[in-house]
């Protein structure tokens, strides 16, 4: 089924500027049907901007489009789905007040012969759909009733029923837990088998050796060269992207866990998503929190950063701190990253400085009169410390790639001198070589006194970093260890099915 | 100038990457505001050469005198708006704060406490409307289009639908100086709304209350999350439109010398016009009271120049209408593609 000479597009020597920045220079590159090509590279190295020309969104400055040998100008979004260049984004964008079936034929409604909807054929034909695709849900159901994940699998059961040709998944697996990763990378790999290109985004490099033949690497726009998965070592990739070898990934830190910072006694939510939990961080120490999606590890951030109601004790520093709303987080000193970057944390339309200086709500002014000044050098220094690379600090921050916006979030709340940080997923989304800064910049925080709790779904990073770990499963925590020598498996089965291993494997 | 740019970091002149921070500060670019400015010279342009009038300081001062109610309540708006909502009340509170004016001069109050009255019960009417938003938490489509009609409906209960003639009344006479007295040539009323606009541009730029209305905006949630008592900003900006309301009811009585008990329908769609011809996004977290000021300007020089020529005042909402739908409308296209043309040139010469 594959043809290995005709690749099914070309890309040859495409440009693209944005104001201040030039997002692609000169980048060639083929997709081949029936190949999972990989793009990679670090945040802001023009993969979301290639992959948007690609699929009409945005037109390239210079160079020029072949699909299946004849040039082509994709002008608009509606005209790359005409040529079956499908794309999946960690955005989902369906209508949540409709069905399944109403999702999957959005646009495209079968219809009897009088012109209104066949309702019968719609949920008959998607039911097919579904079945293929082995994704077990009801086509009647309402989306929003539908979990993150099944959502993200109807997201693509829709771009496959339109016969895709091309399927562009950018960072589309980024809010997923391992286990629907894993589902949406089979589906993805039996498209493949069927003759389906696919150009995959992923900053997850376990995802890239496990489905991609191929890796194109860009940096700064450029393209560094594209090499062979799965022969090519995880190093020598690394050293493509971020042109360095990252060695001493996670940092270390020389500390000795203190003072008992944060102290949570009874800690639940009323609707049952956190069920009653209890647990110490100390200064200088590192919680992880691990769990599925829907595990409840979620919820016992959003909890502690006051984002949702809950009931029990939190103590910080010895203080009972009541905390009913993020205010009263943010003032007894819990610094509250949310998982939802776009939706949580940053003022889309605002300037990285404003973005940045939430940081200082209230404590940078007199007498409600900002200190301008003060807080612009502030803020510059803070942009260099936590490295956020942008054109400058006044442009708007929904301009920059999703690792900056997170370096600017993450910036902002250690610049806060909170004691406590309630990080959840808190490298979503960001490229190795700016994992490793968030890391180093982490470390640097729980040298100097603070106490961590990391909630995340990247077990590695957990592991790395953590001195204990909690496992969440079903709402409460189901084991916690000393992460000394522990290792993914032995989480990964707590969080899975609530019990530790008991054979020995 | 650098004062009123509210929204200088989001203008379209970006300065370069490498550009010396210490020299990066806002400059004399008109920014986004710049299509709607031409447009307005161009107009005054047009009209100095075929009405000769129209340049005339006496016109001059009367097409600032006549606009000064849709400009108080379109900086009101604008508050509302940059905050992520909206305000359906405002020219009903107008109508009812001017007859609450109306009601104290005729009945004989002293002149500082027929002052204070609208302004109260401007006052009065934000913080319900702010209260049953943030605290009952009812929607605020469902609580200003209630007060949009119970408002305008009071305005017509308390003298049984006719106007109150103020003319006379023995409180009234400060509140006619007022509007209509002048320091020299200078009427106050153009120092009032000048005084305003700074206060305003101040509160916006400068102060962390400012600052946080933008955030909310922006995106509320985030502005949640990070300490901003989200439902109390709600709050204060119901109590700065209804300060506007009250304040726009008593330019509209000294203008009038009476307090009209029905409502001028066209007012509430005419402020929220400026405030979009300004460059004010509906959508929140962007825009600024020079754009407000620069947006009532142009309409009110568009109506002047239509009575200048003769031109019957029914065309008036045509006319508004089209402005509006160009103005936001280019201002669509250049965000989408001719700013970023332009700017693709430059970098690829640099
Ligand atoms: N609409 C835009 N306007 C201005 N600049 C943009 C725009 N979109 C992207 N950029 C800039 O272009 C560059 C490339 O961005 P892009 O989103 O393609 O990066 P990316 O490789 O997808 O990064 P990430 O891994 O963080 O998603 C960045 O410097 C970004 O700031
Ligand atoms: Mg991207």
């Amino acid at each position: 089924m594959t043809d290995s000479t005709a690749p099914f597009i070309r890309l040859t020597g495409i440009s693209k500027s944005f104001p201040g920045v030039r997002a692609l220079d000169d980048v060639s590159l083929d997709i081949r049907a029936g190949e999972v090509h990989s793009l990679t590279g670090e945040n802001g190295s023009g993969k979301s901007t290639l992959a948007k020309i690609v699929n009409g969104t945005h037109q390239p400055d210079a160079g020029t489009v072949e699909i299946d040998g004849v040039p082509t100008v994709i002008t608009k979004p509606s005209t790359a789905l005409a040529l079956g260049i499908v794309s999946i984004s960690q955005e989902l964008t369906l209508a949540p007040t409709l069905s399944v079936a109403e999702n999957i034929f959005i646009g495209r409604m079968p219809r009897t012969r009088w012109g209104t909807v066949d309702w019968d054929r719609c949920v008959r034909e998607a039911q097919a759909i579904l079945d293929d695709l082995r994704v077990h849900v009801n086509p009647r159901t309402a989306v929003r009733d539908l979990s993150l994940e099944l959502q993200q699998e109807i997201e693509i059961a829709r771009a496959i029923s339109t016969n895709a040709r091309l399927l562009i998944l950018d960072e589309a697996t980024s809010s997923l837990s391992e286990a629907a990763t894993d589902r949406l990378l089979e589906i993805v790999e039996e498209q493949r088998d069927r003759g389906v290109g696919v150009l995959m985004i992923s900053h997850r490099m376990p995802e890239l050796y496990r489905s991609c033949s191929v890796a194109s690497v860009l940096r700064d726009g450029r393209l560094m060269g594209t090499v062979p998965l799965p022969q090519t070592p995880e190093d020598a990739l690394v050293r493509l992207m971020v042109g360095r070898d990252l060695d001493d990934y996670f940092g270390s830190r020389d500390v000795t866990p203190e003072a008992v910072a944060l102290k949570v006694t009874d800690l639940h939510t009323l609707d049952g998503a956190l069920l009653p939990t209890s647990f110490e961080v100390r200064r200088g120490e590192i919680l992880g929190v691990a769990g599925l999606v829907g595990s409840g590890k979620a919820e016992l951030g959003m909890a502690l950063g006051g984002a949702i109601p809950s009931a029990g004790t939190i103590e910080v520093g010895g203080r009972e701190a009541a905390i009913t709303n993020p205010r009263q987080a943010v003032d007894s000193g819990i610094g509250y990253v949310p998982d939802d970057r776009k939706g949580q944390a940053i003022l889309p339309n605002r300037s990285v400085a404003e973005n940045f200086a939430l940081a200082w709500r209230g404590t940078l002014s007199r007498l409600g009169v900002l200190r301008v000044r003060e807080e612009a050098t502030l803020v510059r220094d803070g942009m260099r410390r936590y490295g956020v690379v942008a054109a400058n600090e006044n442009v708007r921050i929904s301009t920059l790639s999703g690792g900056n916006q997170q370096k600017v979030v993450l910036g902002r709340t250690f610049a806060r001198g909170c004691t406590v940080f309630v990080l959840s997923e808190p490298t979503r989304g960001i490229d190795v070589g700016s994992k490793s800064q968030v890391y180093a910049l982490l470390q640097e925080q729980v040298a100097a006194g603070a106490a961590v709790v990391l909630i995340s779904s990247e077990l590695p990073e957990i592991l790395g970093l953590a001195d204990r770990v909690l496992v969440f499963h079903r709402g409460g925590v189901h084991a916690e260890f000393d992460a000394e020598g522990l290792d993914e498996e032995t989480v990964a089965a707590v969080a899975v099915s609530g019990r530790p291993q008991t054979a020995a494997a | 100038m650098t004062l009123l740019d509210s929204d200088p970091t989001l203008s379209a002149e970006t300065p370069p990457a490498d550009a010396a921070p210490a020299r990066r500060r806002p400059r004399l670019s008109l920014g986004r505001f710049t299509g709607v400015v031409v447009a307005l010279l161009a107009v005054c342009v047009y009209l100095a050469l075929t009405q000769p009038v129209f340049l005339s300081w006496g016109n001059i001062t009367n097409i600032v005198a006549s606009n000064s109610v849709i400009l108080l309540l379109a900086l009101g708006a604008t508050f509302v708006i940059i905050g992520g909502g909206f305000d359906l009340s405002s020219a009903s509170a107008l109508s009812a704060t001017g007859m609450v004016l109306g009601l104290a001069l005729q009945a004989g109050m002293p002149a500082w406490v027929a002052i204070a009255s609208p302004i109260l019960a401007g006052l009065v009417i934000g913080l319900v409307q702010g209260v049953l938003i943030s605290y009952v938490k009812i929607s605020m489509i469902v609580v200003t289009l209630g007060f949009m009609s119970i408002l305008a409906s009071f305005a017509l209960i308390v003298n049984k639908g006719a106007t109150i003639s103020v003319y006379g009344a023995p409180g009234f006479d400060p509140v006619y100086q007022f509007v209509n007295g002048t320091v020299g040539p200078v009427p106050v009323l153009m120092i009032f709304d000048a005084v305003v606009l700074l206060a305003a541009a101040f509160v916006l730029r400068y102060t962390a209350f400012g600052r946080s209305l933008f955030a909310m905006g922006s995106n509320p949630e985030a502005a949640r999350l990070n300490g901003i008592n989200t439902a109390m900003m709600v709050l204060f900006v119901f109590l700065i439109a209804g300060l506007a309301a009250g304040l726009a009811g008593l330019v509209s009585v000294g203008r009038l010398t009476g307090a009209a008990a029905a409502s001028d329908p066209t007012l509430l769609m005419t402020a929220i016009a400026a405030v979009l011809i300004g460059g004010t996004a509906f959508t929140g977290g962007e825009g600024g009271v020079l754009g407000t000021m620069i947006g009532v300007l142009f309409l009110g020089v568009i109506q002047n120049g239509m009575t200048l020529s003769e031109i019957p005042a029914f065309w008036q909402g045509t006319v508004n209408g089209a402005i509006l739908i160009l103005a936001v409308g280019i201002g669509v296209l250049r965000d989408r593609g001719i700013r970023l043309r332009r700017r693709a040139i430059t970098t690829r010469v640099g």
